[in-house]
């Protein structure tokens, strides 16, 4: 992982305005199509949850419904989180005035409390996109994931950590966000910087968590008594698969084997040029079908997203190939692959990172 | 609390739980939208029956509200939305026919200047048509008639002759005979081509005795003065007075009434739409108006700041992040007034729409959800 060497000031200022009139000219297009675009997508996840819990229930007709079901819901959780939740907690449709379509009013089918959960995501990690300390999006405060963390003894296991991370991603994101150690733990800051008291966000928390157990594990069963047992173990599942789903999208995204790492001295300063240069290096896209990257809510993009991240993602693809040009007149790497071979690179970072670093290369960085 | 409210409670926390969104009809808008276009779960969903032209700046919809659209008073407005470019805007226009002629007819009309620099006004005579669908809020706002026994002066300017139209239809369609109370209409515009329901209003007043309409062309006679006031009504100190037009017109006659020692009770006005605004005028200081913690601050000229820092300065506690319009969490609503957009380097539209305030600077007088 060798940390290229970053281009002089006027090479990144004319990268910055390039990649400025890719956003510029995309932003002009922005209109009735790009409205159409996510009703569409609304529209397929009612569509989906509906059927989905249905189909579920007539499972003890033939248990393939069942099935049936389980994946309907989970594409409707995952529709609901990656292409319209996330996408509209950036504020990429915000400009339609749509009460229910925009940044502060959107509430997902998620553990996490959207407020809490914009409040880190689009500030902290896309900000600070890689810097370590700052960036607690990186390896979420449970992986090691760079030589810049030191290592602990409890980095040995956590490819099994990473593992059943992955299967709960949805309460380790809700968690997380809040910043739980912090305030479960009392690690509390000399100066905070949050707009929110711990008890507001501690009560946010809970009450949102609560919400979805109630949906999912107590309402929706009950009201399907004779065949409770099925349906809390179907919504079980759908959560589950949702969980793994979008834990190894977003992984593919920031933690693949090419991804660099700054530190905070590095960032200050910045000019926009040194910020979108790091938002390149930090973020790794996905290659696939229109489906694959529409299930990742276009983070298969993720380098155009963190580039961009209030374009309407399905545009990302179309600005791809603009920005992959830029990058190459500019020399600057671009990082994209198949799922595969993305993912084998996150588990290889993983594991060679819950092994402690070699003593030469310690002497020599 | 009536059966009725619970009814409701629990539906919108069951709606809560269960769809994450405020009410069931949130929930399933998309759906419904298809065999509906347009449909707002919080809006009703009327149509257009036909388009008017009233003169070259001016036309009037007539509209078929929905069915839950309850009544109205004469003088009040309501709330216009349209789907532009996938976007929804929202204009406030003024009923400019009367109730009286809802219960007959089952229409309504609102009659809208075109705006020359305005997004909505130009475009909305040519995008809609008979048949098409737009979405109506209830009827709202205090400029109606009171009941009372003293004489009434109305004084319209320009478009702002537009309620006083509803409430004199009403007058004429509702004819009481034992009404003796004076009404006396003093209608100024630019010039004689510019006066609208002309033959209309002089109409009414052959419908109702007790009512004077007085056509003042402001290039010939000049704008309201004293001299006007004794003129055209005499008893002008002990009614009850109406202004509507432009909100230097309000000003100006506001000024001029209190002067003559007019008592504030017996004053109505309305600052007719939005304020007219001209971005190239536009430097000078802007006043905000945060409407929730009910502050105000005012920006200086010479040191230009964010709305987000006005906010903070005027101690109203918004929420913010990045501070550098990436992370979307300042977003605020805005009432009305124009910004202007540093990242997008583009001034917005002068309606109801969310801003962010930290990129955002004032370009106009502003009204803040904050």
């Amino acid at each position: 992982m060798n940390q290229p060497i970053r281009p002089n000031q006027t090479t990144l200022d004319n990268f910055a305005k390039d990649l400025n009139d890719i956003r510029a000219k995309t932003m002009k297009e922005v209109g009735q199509i790009d409205a159409n675009h996510i009703r569409k997508m609304i529209r397929v996840q009612r569509a989906s949850e509906i059927t989905g819990r249905i189909t579920m229930v007539l499972g003890f007709i033939n248990p393939v419904l069942w099935i049936l079901g389980v994946l309907l819901l989970a594409l409707a959780k995952i529709l609901d989180n990656m292409e319209i939740g996330h996408n509209v907690k950036h504020g990429q449709y915000d400009w339609m005035n749509d009460p229910n379509i925009n940044s502060r009013n959107f509430e997902w089918d998620h553990a996490g409390d959207s407020a809490s959960w914009k409040r880190y995501h689009n500030h902290e990690h896309h900000t600070y996109t890689n810097i370590i300390g700052k960036d607690r999006d990186f390896g979420y405060g449970l992986l090691r994931l760079s030589d810049d963390t030191r290592w602990k003894p409890k980095n040995r296991w956590q490819l099994p950590v990473f593992v059943l991370f992955s299967m709960m991603f949805q309460w380790g994101v809700a968690y997380h966000e809040l910043a739980g150690e912090r305030i479960f733990f009392g690690k509390r800051r000399k100066k905070s910087s949050l707009p929110i008291t711990r008890t507001q966000l501690r009560n946010a928390f809970f009450s949102k968590g609560a919400r979805q157990l109630f949906k999912d594990y107590v309402f929706f069963p009950l009201i399907c008594w004779p065949v409770f047992l099925p349906v809390l173990l179907g919504n079980f599942c759908a959560n589950m698969l949702r969980d793994l789903w979008t834990a190894s999208v977003i992984f593919c995204g920031h933690f693949t084997e090419n991804i660099h790492v700054f530190k905070m001295s590095e960032c200050e300063n910045e000019t926009q040029g040194q910020w979108y240069y790091r938002q390149i290096l930090g973020s790794s896209n996905i290659t696939g079908s229109r489906w694959m990257h529409l299930l990742t809510g276009h983070l298969s993009c993720q380098v155009e997203h963190h580039l961009f991240p209030d374009i309407p993602a399905w545009r990302y693809l179309e600005i791809s190939k603009q920005v992959q040009a830029v990058c190459k007149k500019y020399d600057i790497p671009y990082n994209t692959g198949s799922f595969t071979k993305q993912y084998f690179s996150v588990v290889k970072r993983v594991v060679t990172f819950s092994f402690p670093p070699p003593k030469i290369h310690a002497q020599a960085g | 609390m009536t059966s009725d409210n619970i009814l409701r409670t629990g539906q919108s926390w069951l709606a809560r739980q269960i769809t994450n969104h405020t009410s069931f009809g949130a929930y399933f808008e998309p759906l419904i939208q298809l065999l509906l276009p347009q449909w707002r779960s919080d809006r009703l969903r009327s149509k257009i029956v036909s388009i008017r032209q009233e003169s070259h700046d001016m036309y009037s919809l007539v509209i078929k509200p929905h069915r839950r659209w309850q009544d109205f008073t004469a003088g009040q407005h309501l709330e216009l939305t349209v789907e532009k470019d996938g976007a929804w805007m929202s204009r406030f226009f003024t009923i400019s026919s009367s109730p009286a002629h809802f219960k007959k007819s089952g229409l309504i009309e609102l009659s809208i200047q075109i705006q020359e620099k305005g997004q909505i006004t130009p475009w909305l005579s040519k995008a809609l048509h008979a048949g098409s669908i737009v979405n109506l809020s209830q009827a709202q706002g205090e400029f109606c008639l009171s009941r009372q026994e003293e004489p009434i002066l109305m004084i319209a300017g320009g478009s702002g002759i537009t309620p006083f139209r509803a409430m004199l239809q009403q007058l004429s369609l509702m004819p009481n005979k034992t009404d003796n109370v004076a009404k006396t209409l003093m209608y100024y515009a630019r010039s004689s081509e510019h006066f609208l329901f002309k033959q209309e209003l002089r109409k009414f007043t052959e419908q109702v005795p007790s009512l004077q309409v007085h056509f003042i062309d402001s290039a010939e006679h000049g704008f309201l003065s004293a001299q006007h006031l004794e003129r055209y009504s005499e008893n002008f100190k002990t009614s009850h007075i109406y202004l509507c037009g432009p909100a230097n017109m309000i000003l100006h006659g506001r000024k001029l009434l209190t002067s003559l020692k007019v008592n504030w009770q017996q004053l109505h006005y309305e600052f007719f739409g939005p304020e007219p605004i001209d971005l190239e005028q536009s430097s000078g200081a802007n006043s905000i108006l945060f409407s929730r913690s009910n502050k105000q601050i005012s920006t200086e000229e010479s040191a230009p700041k964010t709305l987000l820092e006005l906010a903070e300065l005027a101690s109203t506690n918004p929420v913010s992040g990045c501070r550098a319009g990436i992370c979307h969490q300042c977003i605020c609503q805005k009432k009305s007034g124009v910004v202007y957009n540093t990242k997008t380097q583009q001034y917005s539209d002068t309606g109801a729409q969310e801003i962010q305030l930290c990129i955002s600077v004032a370009a106009s007088d502003l009204v803040l959800e904050l």
